[in-house]
């Protein structure tokens, strides 16, 4: 099958903004009087309006790496770009969505969507609008004045996802945002999700560690492997969106990316090297 | 169903008590100047309260109150914010504000009667002591409790400091703040009837006192319901006000 660019596919804005780039990004942690190497040499290139998905075992890097791309942390080497400007602190232009909602309690739905819009020099009903539209985007019409808690865990990760586009960002960053949903939310949110980015038409980096979740929607999936985090492999993804789950090039790069999760060797560790010691 | 088992048991057991009180005066297990019965109570009752003697102490009681709590429930809300949100602060002032708070108030009694006499002053600083330990130490573990990612929404969104503050600190705080001040005010209220016992011309405490002077122990009995009712119906008021504010949790 011939690779098709995701600007082509039929019903997907074509969007001239939002190109990341990762240069060289080092990063790491100095925990008492030890230094803990996160990310090592991590280069990647987003293209606007690209889906890229990120795997890779738990404690990899990954959420620090968005964590970095957001502006919550400054303290790296190597280049965050986006459209070419060097990332410094957080900004309205790049959204992040966390694991848990994050939502805050006192507030209702609509307040807590309109928190992301108070740096915004826009008219209250300008706002309102926004609110509402985002509201609607998510499939949350109805709910506006409920508290988080009336919500459901798959509602309350709508309204996250709505709250973090209510700014229009060029990128969005998705920490693991189904992660902690069940199978049937989950499958169901990955559909929205999909709908809402073809759309929006903004850049999406999402991390998740569900390999068939990645390959549903990513234009590109992007394998990571910890001490120190770093690609190991990245995979194109040639079919076009919305996509068959059941389609077989969808599997047979599910086994691959798996396979190549679950067989490497870890030089760090004695015991697993021992026991893979046939393989080598 | 269950609420009317509820609603007997809560007027029943006072109800319970009071027939026990009557029967034991009644039968004269013990001596009427240690213990009267709940009728010559009422008696005095209705005779405190048509002198006017009731209403002044009680009236001077709460005055003294409003004062010492306020003073001292908004210093401490001053000084635990201060406390959480500076580092010099916390340095300078953090050990030896743990270690007075472990001092029981009323051992500051003798100290602060030759320092300041037994004047007015000396009753709203007691109370403002009193009134301040449980909100400062409220406000100083509230603050520090704010999750960091509240900060990290914040951060992303690029609120103003004033949205911070208005929208985020002040609603995560405010339920363990005025926990504070709800423990702040009964305490206060205890602290000033057990002052005036000891030292005043005038306030409910005193009124007891001259009454135990005078073996009027109906008198007695008359502060001991009141001063009881009054520290019953301020943390009932405050836990309303509480309620109101928390309502979200509710919803
Ligand atoms: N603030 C921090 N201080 C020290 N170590 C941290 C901090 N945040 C993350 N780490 C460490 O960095 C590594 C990567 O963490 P993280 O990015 O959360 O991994 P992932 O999201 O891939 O599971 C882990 O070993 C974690 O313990
Ligand atoms: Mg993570």
């Amino acid at each position: 099958m011939d690779y098709v660019p995701h600007s082509q596919i039929p019903g997907h804005k074509i969007k001239q903004t939002g190109a990341v780039s990762l240069k060289g990004i080092k990063k790491q942690f100095n925990f008492k009087d030890r230094e803990l190497k996160v990310l090592s040499e991590f280069s990647l290139d987003v293209q606007p309006g690209e889906f890229v998905s990120i795997v890779g075992p738990s404690g990899c890097g990954k959420s620090t790496l968005l964590r970095l791309i957001a502006g919550l942390d400054d303290t790296y080497d190597g280049t965050i770009a986006l459209d070419g400007q060097r990332v410094a602190g957080t900004s309205l232009e790049r959204g992040l969505v966390f694991q848990d909602h994050r939502l805050f309690p006192w507030m209702t739905l609509e307040d807590n969507i309109a928190l992301a819009l108070t740096n915004r020099q826009i008219s209250k009903d300008a706002k309102a609008k926004l609110v509402a539209d985002h509201i609607a985007l998510v499939g949350l019409k109805g709910f506006e004045k409920a508290f988080p808690h009336q919500l459901s865990g798959g509602m309350a990760q709508r309204a996250a996802i709505a709250r973090s586009l209510v700014n229009e960002p060029k990128v969005l960053l998705l920490d693991e945002p189904f992660g902690a949903l069940d199978a049937l939310t989950r499958v169901h949110l990955q559909g929205e999700l999909q709908r809402i980015w073809l759309a929006q038409g903004s850049t999406m980096i999402m991390i998740t560690h569900d390999v068939e979740e990645a390959l549903y929607l990513g234009d590109r999936v992007v394998v990571m492997q910890a001490n120190p985090g770093r690609i190991t492999h990245t995979v194109d993804v040639n079919l076009p969106h919305p996509r068959d789950r059941a389609s077989p090039v969808l599997h047979k790069l599910k086994d691959e990316i798996l396979a190549e999760l679950t067989n490497v060797p870890e030089p760090s560790n004695p015991i697993v090297r021992l026991i893979k010691g046939d393989d080598q | 169903m269950k609420p009317d088992l509820k609603l007997i048991l809560s007027v029943g057991s006072p109800l319970l008590l009071l027939i026990v009180w009557q029967a034991v005066t009644a039968f004269k297990l013990f001596p009427p100047e240690v213990l009267v019965s709940p009728t010559a109570v009422i008696a005095a009752f209705g005779e405190v309260i048509t002198t006017g003697e009731l209403q002044r102490h009680l009236s001077e009681s709460l005055t003294r109150l409003a004062g010492g709590f306020t003073t001292g429930a908004s210093l401490g809300l001053l000084f635990g914010l201060a406390l959480a949100l500076s580092k010099t602060v916390e340095r300078v002032f953090g050990p030896t504000f743990q270690a007075l708070r472990q001092v029981p108030v009323l051992a500051f009694i003798p100290m602060l009667i030759l320092l300041l006499g037994i004047d007015e002053v000396f009753k709203i600083v007691i109370i403002a002591k009193a009134a301040f330990f449980p909100v400062a130490l409220a406000a100083y573990d509230s603050v520090k409790g704010v999750p960091k990612s509240y900060f990290e929404v914040s951060s992303l969104y690029r609120a103003p400091w004033w949205v911070l503050i208005s929208k985020i600190l002040i609603p995560a705080t405010i339920p363990n703040i005025l926990a504070g001040v709800r423990l702040s005010l009964t305490r206060s209220w205890l602290v000033l009837v057990a002052a005036e016992l000891i030292v005043a011309d005038s306030g409910l405490g005193q009124m007891m006192e001259m009454g135990r002077q005078m073996f009027r122990l109906d008198i007695v009995m008359v502060g001991v319901i009141v001063a009881g009712v009054i520290g019953f119906a301020l943390d009932r008021l405050f836990q309303l006000l509480q309620a109101h504010a928390l309502r979200w949790k509710t919803a």
